[in-house]
């Protein structure tokens, strides 16, 4: 059974005129990672607030159709109980920390301590999450004095520690430098590994390539495809409506054009796909 | 950006283990007993054999002397100083000195120092407090006894936002310093150079707030369920013991005061 299903989402803002998403029908599996792309305003963040109940418990507004995660319809729930099944990690890492702990262990344990988890169980839990992404030797240090990449993985270990169901990620690493991406992608790989479900707006199209079962394209509030990364990624018709495709489809597309990659092959997506489909020529 | 944030010296110390709420007692204790208790001497003996000697038991000394002194010594003895120059002379007071057309009298250099010694026992009764106590800890101890865990979030988020808002009014000076603003020279372009600062720090802020609210509510900052604590904070019967002590003294002190002498 599907653990979170969507059925005829459609979602105003306050004072506005528009819907941010309409007509939303969506179901994912139990372990299922799910990429959303999209261009600028498609409605990727408001599909994330949607997901992980700040709408309508937290942006009032009007939303329409039913929202539902694990059995639970989003309407019928509280926002501090929606929590418990829905973690949501998104752009600045900055603001993700809570302000309020001085060293990472203490702010990994807030979450824990907000839904009275006994100490030693909370103790274990932090250790064991800590531990999970690799960020035991940061324990003592102020959330503060962190890099990018290091806080975006505690605020992702804050999450995780907390063991949702599902967990939405709003372009996490959009802020971060290579290396930050690598080190936020290691930890995601690894949650997906261990069988979460996993739904995640990423512009970073060779990462998804490489992770996402499924991809969903968001245009103007609206699935504009859904499928494989294959296909999905390096449709003709991202461009044309303004999403950002891979370099190296883009460049297997040019070549294509002049007749450098056969017609019936697949576009690439990653640098690897690009190699070894240039290099099949040249044999 | 700096690693500490507080005052708060980590160390191995039968004071660090003293229940948070029971050292903040003791403080309000001093301060109390140094305002409105008996004798001209009090506060000087609450810190000669109060403070310095359980800063000696925290194991702080060296942090307790050197915060006191950087901190203190300037504003007291500005103080002590102004106080027995301007002390208003009621007529038959004795004279100790005269500087100029000031009269330095013997009940304004009493006076002086009693304000000066208050004010020593209050300021450094919270710097052994603080060094001694982590915010957390009395916080979460705070929260235990129904203190809202709101309220506590706000004391301990405001504590760690001042260094944020620092770095970040530094970047916004770089950024407009590389972009032509002047700000060096005279007081009066310093002050002018602030404006366009405020804009961006304030709006900026504001802006986070959402966000944060978002990060804390999607964990469970709201639940309804009963909120534990990662920190274990002992409170022994010695440290109940203790309280009533210090509530003791705080009663005695008012009453020294209220008793028709």
């Amino acid at each position: 059974m599907a653990i979170v299903n969507l059925q005829d989402v459609t979602y105003k803002y306050p004072l506005t005129e528009e819907p941010a998403i309409r007509n939303i029908h969506l179901q994912v599996e139990e372990g299922e990672f799910v990429a959303i792309v999209g261009p600028n305003g498609a409605g990727k963040s408001t599909l994330c607030y949607t997901l992980s109940g700040f709408i309508p418990h937290f942006f009032k507004g009007e939303l329409n159709g039913t929202v539902e995660i694990a059995g639970v319809e989003t309407q019928k729930s509280s926002l501090d109980e929606w929590v418990l099944n829905v973690g949501l990690a998104f752009q600045n890492p900055f603001n993700q920390i809570s302000g309020s702990k001085f060293t990472v262990y203490e702010e990994i344990a807030f979450g824990l301590e907000n839904i009275g988890v006994p100490r030693g169980e909370m103790k274990a839990r932090v250790e064991a999450a800590m531990a999970m992404t690799a960020i035991s030797d940061l324990a003592d240090r102020s959330p503060y004095s962190l890099s990018g990449g290091q806080q975006q993985r505690v605020a992702l270990t804050s999450i995780l520690v907390m063991e949702p169901k599902v967990l939405v990620l709003d372009e996490p690493t959009s802020q971060m430098d290579p290396i930050g991406t690598r080190e936020v992608f290691q930890v995601i790989k690894e949650m997906s590994a261990r069988g979460m479900t996993v739904i995640l707006v990423e512009h970073k199209i060779e990462w998804i390539a490489e992770f996402a079962d499924r991809v969903i394209a968001l245009h103007n509030g609206e699935i504009l495809l859904e499928g494989t990364p294959g296909e999905v990624l390096t449709s003709p018709l991202l461009p044309e409506r303004g999403f950002g495709i891979s370099r190296y489809t883009s460049v297997a597309r040019t070549a294509s054009g002049q007749g450098l990659w056969p017609g019936d092959r697949r576009l690439p997506i990653t640098l690897q796909e690009a190699v070894d489909g240039f290099a099949r020529d040249r044999k | 950006m700096k690693d500490k944030l507080t005052f708060y010296i980590e160390r191995e110390s039968s004071l660090h283990r003293v229940n948070p709420l029971t050292k903040l007692v003791m403080v309000f204790a001093f301060i109390i007993l140094a305002f409105f208790g008996p004798g001209f001497w009090l506060p000087s003996l609450l810190v000669v054999l109060g403070i310095i000697p359980l800063s000696f038991l925290g194991r702080v000394q060296r942090e307790y002397f050197r915060t006191a002194g950087r901190l203190l010594l300037p504003v007291v003895g500005f103080l002590f100083l102004m106080q027995s120059v301007f002390h208003p002379d009621v007529g038959d007071s004795r004279v100790l000195l005269q500087v100029w057309v000031l009269n330095v009298t013997v009940e304004g250099v009493r006076f002086a120092y009693l304000t000066a010694s208050r004010i020593f026992v209050m300021v450094s009764a919270f710097i052994l407090f603080l060094l001694t106590t982590h915010p957390s800890e009395l916080m979460s101890d705070l929260t235990r006894r129904g203190l809202s865990g709101t309220f506590a979030y706000v004391i301990t988020a405001t504590l760690q936002i001042i260094p944020q808002m620092q770095a970040k009014a530094s970047t916004i000076i770089d950024a407009q310093r590389s972009r032509g603003l002047d700000t060096d020279g005279s007081f009066r372009k310093r002050v002018g150079a602030l404006l366009p600062l405020t804009g961006p720090l304030v709006f900026g802020s504001l802006v986070e707030v959402e966000e944060r609210a978002i990060a804390i509510e999607a964990r469970a900052f709201t639940s309804k369920l009963e909120k534990t604590s990662l920190r274990e904070i002992p409170d022994t019967k010695l440290d109940k013991a203790a309280r009533w002590f210090f509530l003791l003294l705080i009663v005695l002190a008012f009453g020294s005061k209220l008793w028709p002498s």
